[in-house]
Formats: structure tokens, sequence, C-alpha cells
């Protein structure tokens, strides 16, 4: 259908200005309650044998390294297997609104937290580690699958029988049809499951987090360092490695691979934790008012300060993200970068996505002092540096295509007037995508005696008090729902998707 | 033929898109058995009509879009097939992409010989001409097996000689035809009823004996616009700029 | 495990993992250097396998937490608890029993650290000098990291930390705690005193920089945690030898990896008094 594109890029314009003014105003607000005070500090001592630890790598144990890199493939690579198709058969049905409730429900407690409720029921165990990852993901690929769905033509579809069943009809239209698009967000989800498996090893799971944590805890920076070093190794080769025709030598691999349950016999504390555990006490009682003394309580003391603090924090890093993308992604694309600058360009960007937040928030911890401060900046770093990633990407992509003239400006002006213009659409939803995640992610960062959801979620789990974590855990799950939502709206407002609509 | 029980029906209908009027109060009754031919200038609102006959039975009509509705990384095979889903089992459907099944392949491979494709038959839809894409769509049509064929110019792509062959084929196929067409000599020489439209109305509704070449080109004069085409921005490469 | 249990655990994912149900598993996080835990703590389950005639395995974890949960759902059936851990531990499986604590534990105790900025002197009591400084804990569920100083602290302030200090963070870990101080990342921090003296004795701490301002009153603080249900499952008088055992482990080696003089007996009224702190603080019901 003729549209007319001169009146629609006019109005778009003007709406995406709207929603980045609320967004830039929003997080000005926030500023002003935020507590990002900086504290005189006296790092250099160790921050210089931090420096010498990553420039200096050195691991004595090859062996143990090398079982935790596998260990950390394993596991990312099983789960996403396992999830691609569950993920699949949700968006076939993501029409219903049970199912797309149920999948915002499942993605929205991040990795850590699902890990450690699957610790209460299968132990310190593969099926935990497993879980903590395929239960998340599964609902983001329902959603990402969905919508990639969703922007495929009508067309095909048109020329089948309308009574033909769902599955058919995925199967010789739309899946084939998304394929590509499909294939490379896998490819894409896969690198983040590499980065949620290592993480699992902050809680217990035998993969390069686990050595990285104590390592770091320790202060033994240079073996801190080798297991960065192997990471961003590990993630930058992906496409070397990662073919398809090995997959099936792979699974077999992992499988080969994955960390053998040490002692663990007691299945039938499923029930226990989904009937008594996770309620308090008053209310397993029947007590009402107690209850209600008990809810109120949590309510002030916990749920509305984390909450408040939580949204402060994840507004100002939305916004520096994207100020971190904007400054960055030129320097990793063909056209703007050239190639002397590509190279050290993406390095950068690989190093910012694959350094996990709390290595980044330590460092800054020690540069700025505790407050949140550190926290935004590590948030804003490592999620700036992987959607900068992304656009780069989709630069290069372009690059020298039919849209490119030879009498395009160059640096500067071709920044401002060609590629920022054209990536900006796509950035923005990256961004919308992502403010979910750093939702998520603010949740974690109890080091910095910052008081978000996440804080006192742990702080429920270090007290084993889990009907505390199950009541703020599902807090954070329905302000993720929320955030997920307006993201969605707003996303729709600025036309902000990549597809047409 | 007014025995014929009535397949479409629309009395005074109208149509808004995006504050466009496409289709300004249409009246028109098909019955069972006609060959109708559409016509009219590009956005006369051609398109919009066929999907709304479409909608009045789909589970009779096999459609065929334009731009053919193909998956472009299926084998011509499959996009074929296609048109036979809905007489084939889940399972059995689910296994033909990984192994065609033998009396599918069969009939489609003989498809294929009479649409000109056979050298073609396990080849992915992004590597044919646009001539070959719009046969493999007229295929997956005539494999739907179904009375009523509705078509959105289903051979303007196809070289002149092939294109009446084609055409002849799928209006022997189907004891119903509704198809939008360009080439108004083709509309004359295949069709028995000739509907012009322009505007989102229709302008002319006859049968084709009462109607010569001249008599159509005098409908496409009156209406003929300076914007009515408008090339697509992304295709004004700078070859055109610096020419 | 064969490659096809394994196999089971990826197809029957909702499903337990198989029982290893004649395997003795325990686990233990020193309080100091936890690197290497399974080369350290598998010497440690060679001797009591060898000791106790039964297959012994360990398990690492990351946290009291992870050791707790373990402990509960019988995924351990000995555990090397903190003061704290050891009471919450026991308060949820019925009938376990503290068997031993280290030598030093018996008489454990706390450092206030201050960084030089703080200006901080080292006195008798906590003093009003405190207020409004920067303070970190160690980890949450720590006794000698948190539980403790929070107790000090209250008593001397009849008021929260919260209160107190200008943030209060959890640096997660005791060296940390001495690595954030020592920084001046916090100006205050509470820290296990065998951890100071040990990172103190490698050179590791600048006194010029860091200084310990206070020490705490006693208390005990790890021991030795088995379940209740252990002579049934490995034989009579099991929970005896396991006791006898540890008490008689004298390899300054096995020893080191705690790091512990010696095992001396222990029982649950033992931490009493850890168990009416932490309901005083509000961190036990």
């Amino acid at each position: 259908m003729i549209t007319t594109p001169y009146f629609r890029l006019r109005s778009s314009v003007r709406t995406l200005n709207r929603v980045c003014f609320a967004l830039v105003v929003a997080a000005a607000l926030s500023l002003l309650w935020a507590d990002l005070a900086v504290y005189p500090v006296d790092p250099w001592h160790e921050l210089a044998r931090i420096g010498r630890g990553v420039i200096l790598p050195a691991w004595d144990e090859p062996r143990v390294l090398a079982e935790s890199l596998g260990q950390t493939v394993a596991f990312a690579l099983l789960a996403v297997v396992l999830a691609v198709p569950l993920g699949l058969l949700l968006a076939m049905l993501f029409h219903w609104r049970a199912v797309r409730y149920f999948c915002a429900a499942i993605r929205s407690v991040h990795e850590l937290f699902w890990g450690l409720i699957f610790m209460q029921l299968y132990g310190l165990s593969a099926t935990t580690g497993l879980l903590a990852i395929l239960v998340p993901f599964t609902g983001v690929f329902a959603k990402v699958f969905a919508e990639i769905f969703e922007q495929q033509a009508h067309a095909p579809g048109q020329t089948l029988s309308p009574s033909l069943g769902t599955l058919k009809r995925y199967a010789y239209t739309l899946i084939p049809q998304s394929w590509s698009a499909l294939l490379s967000y896998i490819r894409y989800r896969f690198e983040c499951a590499l980065r949620s498996s290592a993480i699992l090893g902050f809680i217990g799971l035998p993969t390069l987090g686990f050595h990285l944590e104590t390592a770091f805890k320790q202060g033994q920076y240079s073996e801190a360092g080798a297991l960065l070093w192997a990471f961003v190794l590990l993630i930058a080769t992906i496409r070397f490695w990662m073919k398809p025709v090995l997959l099936p030598f792979y699974i077999g691999l992992a499988i080969w691979l994955l960390p053998e349950t040490v002692g663990f016999s007691n299945g039938g504390y499923l029930w226990q934790f989904v009937s008594v555990d996770i309620w308090p006490e008053p209310l397993r009682d029947a007590q009402w008012g107690a209850a209600l003394q008990w809810y109120t309580t949590m309510f002030t003391d916990q749920v509305w300060p984390g909450l408040i603090q939580t949204l402060l924090l994840t507004q100002i890093a939305l916004v520096l993200t994207a100020v971190v993308v904007l400054a960055t992604y030129p320097f990793a694309t063909r056209v703007l970068g050239g190639p002397l600058v590509r190279w050290p360009g993406r390095f950068l960007l690989l190093i910012l996505r694959s350094t996990p937040e709390m290595v980044l928030a330590f460092v800054f911890l020690l540069l700025f002092g505790p407050s949140g401060l550190p926290a935004v900046l590590a948030l804003a770093l490592h999620n700036g540096g992987l959607i900068a990633f992304l656009v780069a990407n989709a630069s290069d992509a372009e690059a020298g295509g039919r849209v490119s003239r030879p009498d395009d400006p160059k640096g500067l002006l071709r920044y401002a007037y060609i590629e920022t213009p054209r990536r900006f659409p796509a950035m923005l939803a990256f961004l919308f995508y992502r403010w979910e995640v750093i939702l998520r992610e603010s949740a974690i960062m109890g080091i910095l005696g910052i008081t978000t959801l996440g804080f006192y979620i742990d702080s429920a789990f270090e007290e084993i008090r889990y009907d505390r974590a199950f009541l703020l855990i599902a807090v954070t799950a329905i302000l993720n729902i929320l955030v997920d939502a307006t993201s969605r709206r707003l996303r729709l407002m600025a036309h902000a998707d990549t597809a047409r609509r | 033929m007014s025995d014929q029980q009535v397949l479409f029906q629309l009395s005074a209908h109208s149509l808004e898109l995006g504050g466009h009027t496409v289709l300004d109060a249409v009246s028109l009754s098909i019955r069972a058995g006609e060959k109708v031919a559409l016509l009219g200038p590009s956005g006369a609102g051609k398109t919009t009509l066929l999907n709304q006959l479409y909608q009045q039975c789909p589970e009779q009509i096999a459609l065929q879009p334009q731009g053919g509705g193909l998956v472009d990384l299926l084998s011509v095979y499959q996009n074929v097939f296609i048109g036979a889903l809905d007489r084939v089992g889940t399972c059995a459907a689910l296994w033909n992409l990984v192994r065609p099944l033998r009396t599918h392949r069969d009939a489609i491979t003989k498809l294929t010989e009479t649409l000109g494709l056979e050298t073609k038959l396990w080849h992915s839809l992004d590597r044919l001409s646009g001539g070959q894409r719009q046969r493999v769509a007229i295929g997956r049509a005539l494999y739907r097996q179904q009375p009523v064929f509705l078509g959105d110019e289903p051979v303007s792509s196809v070289d002149p000689l092939q294109a009446q062959m084609l055409l002849d084929y799928l209006l022997q196929q189907h004891e119903t035809a509704v198809v939008s067409l360009h080439n108004r000599r083709l509309a004359l020489e295949h069709f028995d009823r000739i509907i012009v439209m322009r505007d989102g109305r229709i302008c002319c509704d006859r049968a084709a004996t009462e109607l010569d070449s001249e008599a159509l080109d005098a409908f496409y004069q009156e209406s003929s616009s300076p914007e009515s085409e408008q090339p697509a921005p992304s295709e004004t490469g700078w070859a055109i700029t610096a020419s | 495990m064969s490659f096809l249990s394994r196999a089971m655990a990826v197809v029957m994912l909702a499903l337990p993992t198989f029982a290893l149900a004649d395997t003795f598993v325990f686990t233990a996080i020193p309080d100091a250097d936890e690197s290497r835990l399974q080369q350290r703590f598998g010497k440690v389950a060679d001797y009591l396998s060898e000791q106790l005639n039964v297959d012994v395995q360990y398990i690492p974890v990351k946290s009291y937490a992870a050791a707790i949960t373990a402990f509960r759902n019988d995924q351990v059936q000995l555990a090397w608890f903190g003061g704290l851990s050891g009471v919450q531990a026991r308060r949820l499986v019925p009938d376990s029993e503290a068997l031993a604590q280290g030598y030093e534990d018996q008489f454990f105790k706390s450092y206030f650290i201050a960084h030089e900025s703080a200006g901080m002197e080292a006195g008798e009591s906590l003093s009003d000098a405190l207020k409004g400084k920067t303070f970190t804990f160690g980890s949450k569920g720590s006794t000698s990291g948190r539980l403790m100083p929070e107790f000090y602290l209250r008593e001397q302030f009849g008021a929260a930390p919260e209160e107190i200090f200008s943030r209060v963070g959890f640096s997660g870990d005791h060296s940390r705690t001495i690595a954030q101080v020592q920084s001046g990342a916090y100006q205050i921090g509470a820290v296990n005193f065998a951890v100071w003296e040990k990172e103190l004795e490698e050179g590791k701490i600048d006194t010029n920089k860091v200084k310990v301002i206070w020490t705490t009153p006693t208390y005990p603080d790890y021991q030795w945690t088995i379940r209740g249900d252990v002579d049934a499952r490995f034989g009579a008088g099991f929970k005896e030898k396991v006791r006898q055992v540890l008490l008689n482990m004298n390899d300054p080696d096995l020893l080191a990896s705690f790091p512990r003089k010696s095992f001396v007996p222990a029982s649950n009224d033992d931490y009493g008094p850890i168990e009416s702190t932490a309901k005083a603080i509000g961190l036990l019901d």
C-alpha cells in the first residue's frame, strides 16, 4: 500500500522527540532524589593491583579453567537448546492473554533469583543451573519470537485455507518467513546465556563466575584477570566455533560436561516449599490480622523504599546508557570508525559487555565511594556497550548497500546527519528492551549499600526468610511487567520498531 | 447462468483506510461459474475489492495475492505444497519439511512441468526471477484445488505468450474466477465479464462481448492522474540522482 | 555419574536427580581464603572417608545461605557453619547437632577497623565519633562480620546501624571489608579478627591507612553441625564416630584449610547466646 512517507516521518520524529524528552526529564527529576554522593577515597593502591592483575593475568591450574569454561558453555547451550522450542510453542499461543502474562512473569525474575529459588528445590545441581537460565529465557524467546512473527508479511498466510491448524500454518509460512531473524536473535541470546551462565557461578554453580567471584573477593586480581580474559575470548570467538553443523556434537559434549549432582536425594521438598516456606506464618495459621500486619510492615520497611530506589536508579541508568551508546557506537562502525579505529572500538564494546556489572560496580565503588553512582555507571557502561555493539552491527550491515552514496558527508557530519538518524529508532527499541533488564540488574547492587529491591531479596535469602523473598520477588516481577508494558507503548508511540508497521 | 448460486454479494459497500475512501458505495454480485476480469488504474481499489471478496467465503478460495505470498526460504516444491496443507495431517506436513511426501512430490513435479519450472523444483525462492516466482504462486493457487480463484495481477511478470497460456489454464481449472489485470487485451479475450474501477468506484460492469479495447482505454484516460505512481523512497539510488 | 544419568537430568528437568544414598557429603566455607576449595577440602574428605569407612564427598558452596539450604534438603549431612548459620540450620533441621568447634571459636571476636581519613583512635568502647561515617559489614549472614558487630552497635547507641551511619554496605566477605576500608571506599568496617590477623601477617594491610579501633567481647563462632538422621542412614553410633574423627584431626595441613589450630567438643547450648543475639536484632523470629 502506498503511504505518504514525508508526512509519516515528520510526525514520527515529533513523537520520538517527545518520548525522549520525557525520559530525560524523568531522569533529571530522579537525580534530585537519587543518592549519588561522591566520597573522598584513596583507591590507587587497590586499583593498581587490579590493573596489574588485568595486564598480567595468571592461572596456574589450566584444568580447572578449562573445566569451568566448558561448564559455562554447557549450561548456556543446553538451556538455549531447550528454551528455543518452548519459546517457539508459547510464541504461537501468544494471542492468549494467559500465555502473555505467564511469559511476562517468568522473564521478569532475574536468573540469579531463579537460581536461588531452584536451589531450594534441586540443591546445587545441574538441574538448578539449567532451569535458572531456561525458565526466564523461555519467556524472553516467546515474547521476541511473537514480535518477529507479527512483523512478517500477511500475504503468505492468506493463501492458506483459513481453517488450517496453527502448527502447520507456522511451520510453512511464519517460521520460514522469519527464519533469518529468528536465527540471528537466537545467536544473540546464546551470547546472553553465556553471560547468565557465568554469573550463576556467583551463587555456587561451577561456572566461570564461581572462580571469578572468589578471586575477586580474595583480591587475587591476576586470577580474576585471567578469568575475565578467558570469558572475553570465549564471547569474541563465538562465531568461529559455534557452527550449526557441530551443534549435535556440542550438545553431546555439553551433557557429558554437566557437573554431577552430589548427594541430593530429597525430592519431596517441592511441596513444602510452595505450600509452607514462601508464605508468612500468620497467613498459614489463618490469623488475618497478624498477616495484614506482616504485609504492612514489609511494605513500609522494604517494598516501598526498595521500589523507589530501584526506579530512581533505573531511570538515570537508562538515560546514561543512551549517552554511552551515542558516544561509543561510531567507533565500532565501518563508515565512521574506519579500519584503524573500528577494531579497537569493537574491542572496547566487547570488554564492556563481557565484564559483569558486579565487577564494574566494584571498581567504581573504589573510585567514588559507596552510593548510587557506581551502580548507575556500571549499569550504563555494561548495557551501553551491549546496545552500541548491536547498533554498530546494524550500521555495518547497511554499509555499502543501496542507501549509501559516494557524496555522503564524512566524519562528524555523517554521524550527525546520516548514521545517528538512521540508527536512532532501532537504538531506542533496543534501549526499551534493555529497560526491563536494567531494572532487574539494578536489583543486585547490595554491595554498594543501596537498598534496592534486590538488596532486600538477597537479604531475605541470606536470612532464610523465603516468605519475604517471595513477596519481594513478586513485587519486582510486577514492576517489571509494568515497565515492559510501558516500554512497549512508548516503542509503538515512537515508531521505534525496526520493522514496518 | 442465472440459476447458479450467488458467491459474492456487495451492496453499496464503502471502506475507509487512514482517512482515504478506498471503496465508495460498491455494489456487486458474482455467481458461481462466472469469470470476471477486474480492470482500472493503480490505486483504483482493485486489491481492496479482492480482499473484501476473499473475506466472504475464504474456505472455498484459492487466493493469489500481489507478490504471491511466497516464502523465500522454502523451495519451489514446498511453496507449491503449501496449497495442500489442509489436505495433510499435521505430522505428515511437518515430516514433509524434512522429506517430501511421495504422492505430493509426484503431483507437484507434474504441475511444475506445466508451469515450466521443472528444473527449479528444489531451488529456494530467493534464487528465482520475478516471472518464475509468479509461476510458483500460480502453482500454489492451482494446488489449493478450490472451486474459486481470486488473483491480484496473477500474470503481470511473465512473458505475454506464457501469460495467455497460464491464464487459460487457471480459468479452466477453476469454476469461478475474479482476476485483476492491467492488460486489457487479456481481459477481453479470456473473460466473460469485465468490471472497471476508478477512485474506489465501479464505473463499468458489462459482459466482455459488449466492450472493446478503445472503450476500455477511455476509462483509463479519464482518470489518469500524475500522483498515482510514487517511487518507493529506498529505490532512488544515487544513480538516478546523478543522471 | 554416567553420561546417561546426566542426560536424564536434562531430559527430566522436573524430576529430582538420583540419590547417591551411600555417600556422606559435607560442605565448608572457611572464613578466609576461599580459593581452591575443592582441592583443599578434597583432602579433608579423603581423611574422613578413610577414618569413617564410608564414601565421603565435599561440595563447595558460595554462601552461608547456600550451605544452610544444602543442609536442610539433605544434600549435605555435615557442615562447617559460622555461629549464626549453624543456629539457623539447626532450627530448620530437627535433631541436628553441633559436634565440634575450632579451638579459636571458643573465644572468637570481631574488630572494628577505620580508614585514617575517619580520624579515629583505638578506644575502650565505641565512640560517638562513629556517627555519620560510612560503614560496611561483611556478608549479611556472617556472625563475626554482621551479627555480633551489629549487636554491639545497637547496644552502644540504642539505634539501628542505618541510623548511626550515613551509609551501611555489605561487602560480602571479610577480605573485601579490609580492602574497601583500606581504600577509603568505606570509612569504618567490621571484620573477623582471624582474617585480619592473617592478612596482617601476610603483609596485605597498610597500617598507616587502616587500623583496629575497637574489639568486641568474645563469643562462640564456627562449628561442625551434623544432621540428626545420620545414625539411621549410616549405622548406629555414626554421629559419635564423626565427632571423634573431627576431634582427632591433627594434621596441620588439613587444619590449615579452616584455618584452625584444632577442634574441641561443642554442643547446641554453646550457641544459645548467638541465637538470642540474632533474635534481639531481628535476624531470627
